[in-house]
């Protein structure tokens, strides 16, 4: 492998580290918030966060780009109150991975804390710990194998992330390329057997992480 | 200890949870048939629950008052709960469990100290395993050790000991008699067993569809009971406190009252000396004068007080130095001429004493 197919493993694999550091706590907090409490809208949130495992990539990625190019509306903000620009930067390939590995998080972590026996919270606030004490010394032990478990599967899916990432990060070499776009283009240009190193690459990294989680998630269950 | 349970309601299904009790026992137990609800009210004790309409006060502190939006969070209630399951936290070891509430309480705030409780529940030997490594009566143990170091005020108890057979359950109870004796800590115990009952309540409440049948001492219920339902709830008619005053040749001799009846040797604690007979209106044969004699152990003159029509059945109730019941058919009765003031004789076979430990 060359030093250029090397800068865009690493860049791939930084950027999907990145991107499912960033969804982790938000990610938990909404499972949690889906697996505990009843509200109003919960059907409705719900829905959305699944949205991005369902719709074409190509297509969360066109509202991503409306959404955060520099004429939409979250875009503008950042723009104008940060001089902060999203699309087409490196900021864009994590905020695309991240779009769309949330749901798996999310999914994943979310029936694991609904797998915690709610007595054993009960008896943890009968002692007198208050909801986070439960929360880090009940909850989150007794998920953390589905903990894991997600988020090596958020991990995966943003390593082999493309529709949404070549909508609103492109393909600028040194920029945004990522492994799958890198691996589409050469392959546009000819250049199968760089294309099949890069896929091997993939394969790897992609079967590391998938392995692991089943891995968990059987180990979980007994 | 007082405990208001006030204008409670709850529904469920198929019926709705409606209690007004004041509770002042040390042991309280609330006694009733599966879902009867008793659950519940204890889940309602603890905050765990939500009741439509509910005042709970525990001595001076007003804990629930649905009408005026009050209500302290489960955290704050200092009520110990133990689940029927025991919910052990299968994470942590026995260590970590029995300190997961003491961390809790403030220092000023605890009644009993750490040593105390492993003391009484001779549990020292088991702080050091994993929680998979206990056996049934030892999770007991741990779970009650567990609520108690977090110094509640008052200890819900859950069937505590449904999941345990007979030889078990009689190896913990001594050890929940010792914590009432020792730490003076008031108890709600949620039970359908007779035996638990009368070898721990002082008071008891009888839930049936979620209603309040009857609130009274454990006597008094048992001896007493308020209607038809409660009596075939507890299907025990005599209950009466006795003591034991000989044991030898596989049988015991209890005096009660003026009289000392013989029963058989039963699975008693060593020590124990203060019992409750009981005896079943069922078994109890009523003889006319006279005493000729027969294989029944306890032959006792009697008077008759009052006679009762009970279903097809007439309940009898005579004085023989204690107030004992008895069932006879209807045509039974016309042949002895069993009538308020009559003389009969009241036998009981030794083996249908039954002796609970009090």
């Amino acid at each position: 492998m060359t030093s250029a197919e090397w800068q865009i493993v690493a860049f791939t694999a930084g950027m999907a580290v990145l991107s499912t550091a960033l969804i982790l706590v938000p990610g938990v907090g909404l499972a949690w918030c889906l697996a505990r409490l009843r509200w109003r809208g919960k059907a409705l949130v719900e829905t959305l966060v699944t949205l991005p495992l369902v719709l074409p990539p190509v297509v969360t990625g066109l509202v991503l780009l409306k959404l955060f190019g520099r004429r939409g509306p979250i875009g503008h903000w950042l723009y104008s109150e940060f001089h902060l620009d999203i699309v087409f930067t490196w900021r864009a390939v994590a905020l695309a991975l991240g779009v769309m590995s949330f749901p798996l998080l999310v999914r994943t972590v979310r029936s694991a804390i609904e797998e915690v026996n709610p007595a054993l919270e009960q008896i943890a606030r009968t002692l007198g710990a208050g909801e986070w004490r439960v929360f880090f010394t009940i909850t989150l032990p007794l998920a953390k194998r589905g903990l894991m478990a997600g988020t090596l599967l958020a991990f995966a899916r943003a390593l082999g992330e493309f529709g949404a990432t070549i909508m609103v990060a492109g393909n600028i070499p040194g920029v945004t390329t990522t492994l799958s776009t890198d691996i589409y283009q050469l392959v546009q240009l000819g250049e199968d057997d760089h294309a099949w190193t890069l896929a091997g690459v993939s394969l790897a990294l992609a079967f590391a992480a998938v392995w692991s989680s089943e891995w968990l998630t059987r180990r979980k269950k007994h | 200890m007082s405990l208001l349970l006030k204008n409670i309601s709850l529904p469920l299904t198929p019926f709705t949870l409606e209690v007004d009790v004041e509770i002042h026992g040390r042991v309280t137990v609330i006694f009733g048939p599966s879902g009867s609800g008793k659950t519940s009210l204890l889940l309602l004790v603890a905050g765990l629950r939500r009741a439509k309409s509910a005042f709970i006060q525990l001595d001076d502190r007003v804990l629930t008052d649905v009408s005026q939006g009050v209500f302290v969070p489960t955290r704050q209630r200092g009520i110990g709960y133990v689940p029927q399951d025991l919910a052990l936290f299968p994470h942590l070891s026995v260590r970590q469990n029995l300190f997961y509430g003491h961390k809790s309480s403030s220092h000023t705030n605890r009644l009993f100290t750490f040593e105390h409780i492993i003391d009484v529940l001779e549990i020292q030997p088991l702080v050091e395993r994993g929680i998979t490594e206990l056996s049934g009566g030892e999770r007991q143990r741990i779970a009650l050790a567990r609520a108690l170091l977090a110094s509640p005020r008052l200890l819900l108890l859950d069937e505590p000991l449904a999941s345990l057979d007979l030889k078990l359950k009689l190896r913990i109870i001594p050890y929940l008699a010792r914590i009432r004796e020792e730490f003076q800590i008031p108890m709600l115990y949620v039970t359908h067993d007779r035996f638990e009952t009368l070898a721990l309540a002082d008071e008891m409440i009888v839930l049936v569809n979620g209603k309040v049948a009857q609130i009274g001492s454990v006597q008094e219920v048992f001896s007493r009971p308020a209607n038809r339902s409660v009596a075939e709830l507890l299907t025990v008619e005599t209950v009466q406190p006795g003591r034991i005053v000989k044991v030898a040749d596989g049988l015991v001799n209890v005096a009660v009252g003026s009289v000392t009846l013989t029963a058989m040797e039963q699975n008693l604690p060593a020590n124990a000396d203060g019992v409750y007979v009981c005896i079943r209106a069922e078994d109890v044969i009523l003889l006319k004068g006279g005493d000729s004699p027969s294989s029944a152990r306890n032959h006792l003159s009697a008077v008759v007080q009052a006679v009762t029509r009970e279903g097809p059945l007439m309940r009898v109730e005579v004085d023989c130095g204690f107030a004992l019941a008895a069932l006879l058919t209807k045509q039974a009765c016309e042949e002895l001429t069993v009538i308020p003031g009559a003389h009969v004789v009241a036998l009981v076979k030794a083996p249908h004493i039954h002796l609970i430990p009090r």
